[in-house]
């Protein structure tokens, strides 16, 4: 199978190179920026470190004729500490093509994007490694699941860094004043999630093979899917500007991101055994997204529903310890901008689990809330935020206040502090020892 | 004797009004020429802004600046170019010709690769961290006439040339709070219908900001400015709007008006 990979790696090089040389007619002069960003995060429960890295995100548009560009976005990252993922992290949740290079344990390098967009009539066409982006939520998601996500700092980076990009097919077919998205996704990857001596490793149950009393677990490597079509997935959104309404229809046919962890029973001198291989499997996404303003309130809402939702279930009958459900997920989120220069919103994010079953280890009924205060400063020279994350289910949550400040041209430098709060069974209380100071600069040009 | 000395006055005050109108165009009249002065059906130009802070310290980002009329509709958008770390921001604003009826407004934040619809009750506020405001952005020289009552004070003279001197106060409360001042008052060159300054208050009467516009030439025979610097007087900032690459010749792509194209930017 990685033949193919290779094969089509070379096919897809060998056009590229066709349709460059072909497009190259009337090229302009490439257009080159570069983006760098240093981050210090101080661990306030060691205190010792967590990060001190440098990253530097390159980034190239190259004009190829008028209707045909370029666009090549690298990434290199050092970590002084090398605490967040001790080692070099094999990333086998990422396909060969999409997965991070690294040289030594405390840096890495990335081709994060790298596309061709071209136009034909009306309808255009974007070629390539990209990030897709749905939904109208912030900072959790429910239909932003296209490309899959790098935990390797939990939720705490911006998704913009976090998501994976991947290799895709995207046309945008205008259909009067809507717009018409096609989708087909060859590349095999899922979310990297951090391995067990990480800082941000999870350790929650609900992330881990469930545990039950009387038996001997043991666990296989994850069984990723390789094949480039049959595990290919594909999606259509149509997005329309209606009654004043930002409206869209979303449908991904997709395997989901999460692994599932399936148990097969045994037995063995010592009593019963039960196998966990952690995989991927294949579900339908159904859902869509709504916006529109109403005096200085903004309302945003989107809704998906899952069709194949598999989760861990600690019920010792349960014979693969998986449970199956549909599940039903919305976000209402509202913006007021009632006051000069601050946007104060909200957001409830609940998670329904379509089918009741013994031993979930969540709640059929999962309910967050978010809530953000921002205000701008200094003819938004100066930036002061607070963003609060919490599970009412858990009682955990995420409190993230931050201070940034334009120094000069292209020169930010910011502040803040990152709290988690909440019991150790939580998404969020799960990293209550994982606190930090962080503090960093953005530098572009 | 009070009273007596009153009606004096009033009187007095009277007549100076009809004296400084005396033979001009009424208020009305000056905001509708202004309005309908050629600027052609499309447009695009780079717009570098300067924000300059009361220190002298600079910032400063460039964009390219479209707009197109679809029927009675306007629309307008406006992509970052630089500095890197807010280059691909765009906005775009459908402004609706229905009276009462809010534009529609939405920002593309690259950093969250989404585009937000965003409220457009409040027009009075600053621009993206400009001392212009979304109402100014969105009107380019030109004025939203129905939302004030206009009141023609005189002439004066202004930028080597003698300009009418027109006084705009909005409508009402609500629309004073929507736009942000209690009153402004133009110095319009006659010439090109052009405001060649503007002073706004705010509702308590004290100074807002102060408009000058200069570098006043044709493109594609249509009056074009190409220098606008407002300066607030609350906290002593100013922002310099150099325009260039104007070009009104050019039908721009109906589709660079969409939510989609905000996403991919122009080059």
């Amino acid at each position: 199978m990685q033949g193919g990979w290779r094969r089509a790696r070379a096919v897809g090089l060998a056009a590229t190179g066709v349709w460059l040389a072909v497009a190259s007619t009337a090229v302009e002069p490439p257009e080159l920026s570069i983006v760098v960003d240093s981050e210090w995060a101080l661990g306030l429960r060691g205190p010792h470190s967590q990060k001190l890295e440098i990253v530097a995100q390159p980034e190239l548009h190259w004009g190829l004729g008028t209707n045909t560009r370029l666009t090549a976005i690298g990434r290199l990252r050092a970590d002084a500490f090398d605490r967040i993922e001790p080692g070099h992290p094999r990333a086998t949740e990422v396909s060969s093509l999409s997965r991070r290079g690294s040289a030594g344990d405390h840096v890495d390098f990335e081709l994060r994007e790298f596309f061709v967009e071209t136009q034909w009539g009306r309808t255009w066409f974007t070629l390539g490694k990209q990030q897709i982006v749905w939904g109208q939520a912030d900072g959790l998601k429910v239909l932003d699941v296209v490309n899959p996500q790098d935990f390797r700092e939990f939720i705490l980076d911006d998704f913009d860094d976090s998501r994976i990009p991947l290799w895709a097919m995207n046309a945008e077919v205008p259909i009067g004043e809507a717009t018409l998205q096609l989708l087909w996704l060859p590349d095999p990857s899922y979310h990297e999630l951090p391995e067990p001596d990480a800082t941000f490793a999870f350790t929650a149950p609900r992330f881990l093979p469930p545990q039950v009393p009387g038996l001997l677990a043991s666990l296989e490597p994850t069984n990723r899917p390789r094949r480039l079509l049959a595990d290919s997935d594909a999606g259509v959104r149509l997005a329309a500007f209606v009654g004043g309404f930002d409206v869209s229809l979303n449908y991904l046919y997709h395997i989901d991101n999460r692994p599932i962890f399936e148990g097969q029973r045994g037995t063995s001198p010592l009593g019963p055994t039960v196998t966990f291989t952690p995989r991927y499997r294949r579900t339908h996404l159904l859902g869509g997204t709504f916006s529109n303003a109403f005096g200085d309130l903004t309302v945003r809402g989107e809704v998906g529903w899952t069709s194949d939702r598999r989760l861990s279930v600690e019920d010792p009958s349960d014979a693969d310890l998986v449970g199956r459900t549909g599940e039903l997920a919305y976000v209402l989120g509202l913006d007021w901008f009632g006051f000069q220069d601050t946007l104060l919103s909200f957001q409830v994010f609940q998670s329904w689990l379509l089918r009741d079953e013994t031993g979930w280890l969540r709640d059929r009924l999962d309910t967050n809330l978010t809530f953000l205060a921002r205000r701008e400063l200094w003819n938004e020279r100066l930036r002061v935020e607070g963003i609060w994350i919490h599970n009412t289910n858990d009682g955990d949550g995420l409190l993230r206040p931050k201070l940034s400040f334009e120094l000069r041209d292209g020169l930010t430098l910011w502040a803040g502090l990152d709290i988690f709060y909440g019991r150790s069974h939580g998404a969020f209380g799960e990293f209550d020892g994982r606190d930090r100071a962080v503090m960093g600069m953005e530098w572009g040009w | 004797m009070v009273k007596r000395f009153a009606i004096a006055l009033l009187a007095a005050t009277c007549l100076v009004g009809a004296a400084a109108g005396e033979g001009l165009p009424e208020g009305d009249e000056i905001a509708r020429r202004i309005n309908a002065r050629d600027d052609g059906n499309s447009a695009q130009r780079t717009l570098e802004m300067e924000l300059i802070d009361r220190s002298g310290h600079s910032r400063k980002r460039s964009a390219r600046l479209l707009r197109r009329w679809f029927g009675q509709e306007k629309r307008l958008a406006l992509f970052y170019l630089s500095p890197a770390t807010i280059k691909d921001t765009a906005f775009l604003v459908h402004d609706f010709p229905e009276p009462g009826k809010d534009d529609a407004q939405w920002l593309y934040l690259p950093a969250l690769r989404k585009v937000r619809r965003i409220a457009a009750r409040d027009r009075g506020k600053n621009f993206l961290g400009t001392d212009m405001s979304y109402e100014d952005m969105k009107n380019e020289t030109k004025v939203s006439a129905e939302d004030h009552r206009w009141t023609t004070l005189g002439e004066e003279a202004c930028s080597e040339t003698t300009c009418l001197v027109v006084e705009a106060v909005p409508i009402d409360e609500e629309t004073t709070r929507a736009v942000g001042y209690g009153k402004v008052t133009y110095w319009v060159d006659p010439e090109v219908w052009i405001a060649r300054r503007a002073e706004y208050v705010d509702a308590a009467g004290r100074p807002k900001k102060s408009a000058l516009v200069s570098e006043i030439r044709q493109v594609d025979g249509i009056w074009t400015a190409h220098h606008i610097e407002v300066r607030s007087h609350k906290n002593g900032h100013r922002t310099v709007f150099r325009i260039s690459e104007v070009d009104y010749a050019t039908e721009i792509d109906p589709d660079l008006f969409t939510e989609r194209s905000l996403r991919r930017g122009v080059r």
